[in-house]
């Protein structure tokens, strides 16, 4: 489901199906490393888009949570744990993060919620080929949340 | 005196104003008409059959093929890319399901769930349906997956709309 009202009411009839919070974790900036920044967000959007699709009935894509990339790592992880906690709080047990930052690589807060996929210029492929990538990394990530599930049903 | 078949000046210029008028009324009109029935006239367009695959590639294996077609959602309008399982049944005909779950609308896979390798198998809440796309009994689903409208037109394969059986 995504992050839109229409969504929400098929989430309020059906909140017994759904356990999983997806949230694109997206470093952002203006200065001179841009163009490396962007990449390494949009990448993890498209992937994250693609989950939602491929497990509408118990995901919920959330808006992504953005940070500067100058932001300090404590600032940033404080934010994290107020969102999962809140999350965990309010009935949504696991959460994902999808990122194509390598900062949070090993971060111990962030731990098995964290899904690190390193950043793929798609610009200049071929949409056939485009296509192949994004389906392989989805597979990939498809088996990390779906394990998370396995002992839940 | 006017002579009774004669057109005098007074039916004349009625004549001419009644013609120049309604062409005037027209000219207004039509495109206000136009613009009011124009969804109508637009419908059409959604439900155009998309070429998916040759026939001599489907087997009586399900598998998926991907399509694009335009979707309008809303004022944004786009390409979306749609998935069928194709495959012919035992009497040879073509079969195409959507992948569409008819619980929540999650994506299923044909035969990724190992203790039953010849059903669809839905990951998010363990729904089933067997191969002709009938929901099994006992798990979350209550009705079969949709079925793509579908033709075949010089050895392809096209598809429409996906409706419920």
């Amino acid at each position: 489901m995504k992050w839109c009202s229409k969504d929400l009411d098929m989430y309020l009839q059906a909140s017994e199906y759904v356990d999983t919070a997806i949230v694109p974790l997206i470093p952002i900036t203006w200065g001179a490393q841009k163009k490396n920044v962007i990449l390494k967000g949009e990448f993890p959007l498209i992937l994250s888009e693609e989950i939602e699709r491929q497990l509408k009935g118990r995901v919920f894509l959330f808006p992504a949570m953005t940070y500067l990339a100058s932001e300090l790592d404590e600032d940033v992880l404080k934010r994290i744990s107020a969102l999962t906690s809140e999350l965990e709080h309010e009935g949504m047990p696991f959460t994902v993060f999808i990122t194509s930052d390598a900062r949070w690589t090993g971060s111990e807060e962030l731990g098995d919620r964290l899904v690190n996929i390193p950043p793929v210029p798609l610009e200049h492929m071929d949409e056939e080929y485009q296509r192949e990538i994004v389906s392989e990394q989805v597979k990939h990530i498809l088996q990390i949340v779906t394990k998370k599930w396995q002992n839940t049903l | 005196m006017a002579n009774k078949d004669e057109v005098s000046r007074r039916q004349f210029l009625n004549y001419t104003l009644t013609g120049v008028g309604g062409f005037m009324a027209a000219g207004m009109l039509l495109p206000m008409v136009r613009f009011a029935i124009d969804p109508v006239l637009k419908q059409g367009a959604g439900q155009d059959m998309v070429a998916v695959v040759e026939e001599n590639e489907i087997t009586e294996e399900p598998q998926r093929f991907t399509f694009k077609v335009n979707q309008k959602d809303g004022w944004y309008e786009s390409e979306v890319t749609q998935a069928a399982w194709v495959f012919k049944d035992k009497n040879g005909d073509i079969v195409a399901l959507s992948p569409i779950c008819k619980h929540l609308g999650c994506t299923v896979d044909w035969g990724t769930d190992p203790s039953h390798p010849n059903q669809f198998y839905c990951p998010c809440h363990g729904g089933r349906y067997t191969k002709d796309g009938t929901n099994v009994k006992g798990t979350p689903p209550l009705a079969p997956l949709d079925v793509y409208k579908k033709e075949v037109k010089d050895g392809k394969l096209y598809l429409g709309q996906a409706e419920p059986q």
